[in-house]
């Protein structure tokens, strides 16, 4: 409000009359005295209200209206001299920096005092005195109407007139009214005035308050105590504590430690026993998952360790035996052997294995081949059929037995069961059974001991566990193999009381369709035996009984008062037919083949005479229906048809011959196996001589015969309790139709045959 | 019946053993505790406590290969060959079975 130029304030000493209305406009001047101060403090409550109501005009000395104008004129008819007193502001401001500075602030005090008039009741003097001198109320605009105030603008155009004459006369007196208060600052004060209106009441309460304290001392109420808290006296005590020995282990967990829960690691580990042994698996499941979770989260490197230092600092401790002998139980470890065994010797066998699966043989690249043995193999490799020798089933238990029988597993055809006794000796010998895997040559699978001499052995194929042994006492004993625990057999027939009463010459399972169903194959066993019965096993009772299929009579005895007691002759051999399960055919000590049908149990259905001495064995052609072989002691073999009652080829040998077969595959090939030499025949290449004969090891004699299945290899057992294995080479053998090629063979050899064996 | 058969395990167990020690260029048996102690071998002990060691961190590694790309296959059986032999391994939870052998010799 005071926007009087401060060197005209200084130099004219008019009057300005200030006055705060609250309407309309006013003629404000400022003495030129006060107008000193009042600029030169550049105080902040020298502004204005922002009041519109109020308008302040600033004059100066020479009535000249330096009411600063505001930049927007809301009324341009104002007084002419507004825009004189406008290009006056303007010079001033651009002349003195101070009095801008002034209307800088302006804008703030137009705030504050408009609080002001709101806070005018403020009883406190706490406000600046120059504050109250100074204030007044500054309006925007500044421009009124001259109408709303006519006393004032009288007034003005009185001051200016009298302006202009006298100006440097007279001393017009300044009416200063006051404004209401503002209070910026409001903290009541603790002191209060000795002048002011309640000082007494609160002089009074002092006084009693300093009565009390003064009272305290002396007054009963107060009672003065001292208290003393005791401290106790410190005292340093040293201990000394173990080094706390920090060891750093991690581990990596990968996504297998985190999917298998520990229960389900028991199950998966349990192993397929064979062998009954349930205490042991028991505690083996126990203690298995703290030892799985030992085992599967450990970190490798601790272990590694820690297995350094036990076995250096504990060496052979108890601990270990009982841990050894407690990883002998289990059953997962007798396996485990089992698999390294047969992964050793597969090592070892390698090449021999390989040649019976006929696989190609891999040459092993970290062995030193010398060039002389290449040489050796080179030359020797010829395109005549040959024998080679693969390997040898023997180990201790069989060393002297004689192998008596042969049988293979029809289901697992690598699997072999070999029947040893000495059927010549009538002493009771104890027999031994021995079931032989092709993976293990050394060792046989399962070891069976029996009674009395084994003479026949034979498995099932309804189910491919039980092996029938037939034994020289007559008895017939059924074993499982899969247990491993074969201590005694599933069934015997000892006491039978229908058994045989002489050696058991043959067994065989055979499978019979019921006649009405067709479906089913009811499987059972046959068994032909010295005293000229051939029985047809079941089970009853959990024991074996028979019923007779057929009573072999003599028939070459001339005299039939002498053989009152054996009307029966030994049956030898025999065989079922390949196809019709009801036919079958028998050799018979006497010499002669016998077709019999199991539905006739009285009547021979055909005799084929040819033999003249025990008729050691009867095979059919597997690949020719109506083709049988037969062998004696003769030391001939003799081809059959079904429906000739004469052979239709005859093979000498050198020896009595102990047992023929015919090849699986190839139905022109079939092996015989004499006391000396086994001989291999083929009949596309040769009547009169075998293909190839090997001859048995020295003192061997050799009992025994069978083709394998699906290689091209036999295995012969001999006196010694070897069975070997051999492979057959470079059989030539056509790829026709093997029963065509018999069949021509026949029919081209027949004639000629015939003539020779007609004697 | 008990007692027999659990001796009788015992003895099969000690021939198999001694079988498979026969054998053609077999060097030599270790068979080594879940904890990776070795507690029955043919080799002297220098020999049968590095080849425990190593061999269990082998087969650790292998196993968790195996399960880390299909947790629900395991490890049966490991066969490894080298230039002067093969060292067989048969792992289970419980043991280790380990059969050094050289085949050529």
């Amino acid at each position: 409000m005071s926007t009087s130029v401060a060197n005209e304030g200084e130099k004219m000493r008019c009057t300005v009359m200030l006055k705060p209305s609250k309407r309309g406009s006013s003629l404000l001047a400022l003495s030129s005295r006060r107008s000193f101060t009042f600029s030169g403090s550049k105080i902040l409550d020298r502004m204005a209200g922002p009041t519109p109501r109020q308008v302040v005009r600033v004059f100066d000395e020479e009535n000249n209206d330096v009411t600063p104008q505001p930049f927007y004129r809301t009324d341009l008819g104002a007084e002419p001299g507004s825009r004189f007193l406008m290009d006056e502001l303007s010079a001033g401001s651009t002349s003195d920096q101070t009095t801008f500075t002034g209307s800088f602030t302006m804008p703030f005090s137009r705030s504050v005092l408009g609080s002001s008039r709101i806070s005018s009741q403020s009883t406190i003097e706490s406000v600046n005195e120059e504050m109250e001198e100074t204030f007044c109320r500054r309006d925007f605009p500044f421009n009124l109407p001259e109408s709303l105030l006519p006393d004032e603008k009288r007034k003005r155009g009185s001051v200016k007139e009298q302006m202009t004459q006298a100006l440097l006369k007279g001393i017009k007196d300044i009416l200063i009214t006051e404004t209401d208060t503002i209070t910026l600052l409001d903290i009541p004060p603790t002191l209060v005035s000795v002048n002011a209106d309640d000082a007494d009441v609160i002089i009074e309460r002092n006084k009693q308050y300093s009565e009390v304290c003064r009272n305290r001392g002396n007054n009963e109420q107060y009672v003065e105590r001292g208290m003393q808290t005791l401290n106790g006296a410190t005292k340093n005590k040293q201990i000394q504590n173990n080094l706390m020995l920090m060891v750093d282990t991690a581990t990596i967990v990968s996504t297998f430690d985190m999917y298998a829960p520990p229960e389900q690691e028991v199950m998966v580990y349990s192993p397929e026993k064979k062998q009954t042994n349930d205490a042991e698996t028991v505690v083996d499941s126990r203690r298995s998952p703290e030892r799985s979770l030992s085992l599967t989260s450990s970190a490798s490197t601790v272990i590694s360790s820690c297995s350094l230092k036990d076995v250096e600092t504990v060496g052979s401790s108890l601990n270990t035996q009982v841990d050894f002998e407690f990883i002998m139980m289990s059953d997962q470890f007798q396996y485990s052997l089992l698999l390294m065994e047969r992964t050793v010797l597969r090592n070892n066998f390698q090449n021999q294995l390989a040649a019976y699966r006929k696989l190609p043989l891999l040459e092993d690249p970290d062995r030193l081949v010398k060039p002389k043995e290449e040489e050796q193999s080179e030359a020797e490799t010829s395109c005549s059929p040959a024998l080679q020798c693969l390997w040898v089933f023997h180990c201790e238990l069989s060393r002297g037995c004689r192998v008596s029988s042969m049988a293979w597993n029809k289901k697992n055809p690598d699997l072999l069961a070999v029947g040893y006794g000495e059927t010549d000796h009538r002493n009771h010998e104890q027999g031994l059974v021995c079931c032989w895997s092709i993976k293990n040559p050394t060792w046989p699978e399962r070891i069976i001991n029996c009674d009395s001499a084994v003479t026949t052995v034979d498995f099932s194929s309804n189910s491919p566990g039980q092996l029938a042994v037939g034994m020289c006492d007559g008895s017939i004993a059924i074993h499982n193999v899969q247990s491993a625990d074969n201590k005694t057999p599933f069934i015997s027939s000892r006491e039978c009381a229908k058994r045989h009463l002489g050696p058991v010459w043959q067994l065989r399972w055979n499978q019979q369709e019921l006649s009405f169903t067709g479906e089913e194959k009811v499987e059972s066993l046959y068994s032909v035996g010295a005293d000229g019965r051939i029985c047809k096993w079941f089970v009853i009772n959990g024991g074996l009984d028979c019923t007779d299929l057929m009573k072999l009579k003599q028939m070459n005895n001339k005299k039939t008062a002498e053989c009152v007691l054996s009307v029966l002759t030994p049956g030898l051999c025999f065989d079922f037919h390949p196809s019709d399960s009801n036919i079958y055919l028998t050799g018979t000590w006497e010499g002669n083949i016998l077709k019999c049908s199991c539905s006739n149990g009285h009547q021979f259905l055909e005799t084929y005479r040819k033999h003249l001495c025990p008729v050691n064995c009867i095979t059919w052609c597997p690949l020719h229906p109506d083709v049988f072989l037969s062998c004696s002691s003769d030391s001939t073999i003799q081809l059959w048809k079904q429906d000739c009652i004469n052979p239709l080829l005859s093979f000498t040998s050198n020896q009595p011959v102990g047992e023929v077969r015919w090849s699986p595959k190839h139905a022109t090939v079939f092996g015989a196996v004499n006391e000396g030499q086994l001989e291999i025949w083929d009949l596309n290449s040769s009547f009169l001589d075998p293909v190839i004969v090997q001859p048995a090891g020295p003192g061997l004699k050799m009992t025994s015969l069978l083709f394998a299945s699906l290689t091209d290899c036999v295995v012969v057992g001999d006196s010694d309790g070897q069975v070997t294995a051999y492979q057959l080479q470079n059989l030539h053998v056509g790829e026709s139709s093997q029963g065509d090629i018999i069949q021509d063979l026949l029919r081209s050899a027949s004639p000629k045959e015939l003539q020779e064996t007609l004697m | 019946m008990k007692p027999p058969a659990v001796f009788d395990f015992q003895a099969e167990v000690e021939e198999t053993l001694k079988r498979i020690q026969s054998q053609k260029g077999v060097q030599g048996i270790i068979i080594v505790n879940s904890e990776g102690i070795p507690v029955k071998s043919t080799l002297d002990n220098q020999s049968t406590v590095q080849y425990s060691a190593l061999i269990h961190q082998l087969v650790m590694k292998a196993r968790s290969t195996l399960r880390d790309i299909d947790p629900q296959n395991d490890l049966t059986f490991l066969r490894v060959r080298s230039k002067k032999n093969e060292i067989m391994i048969a792992p289970d939870k419980d043991y280790f079975l380990i059969v050094i052998q050289n085949p050529s010799a």
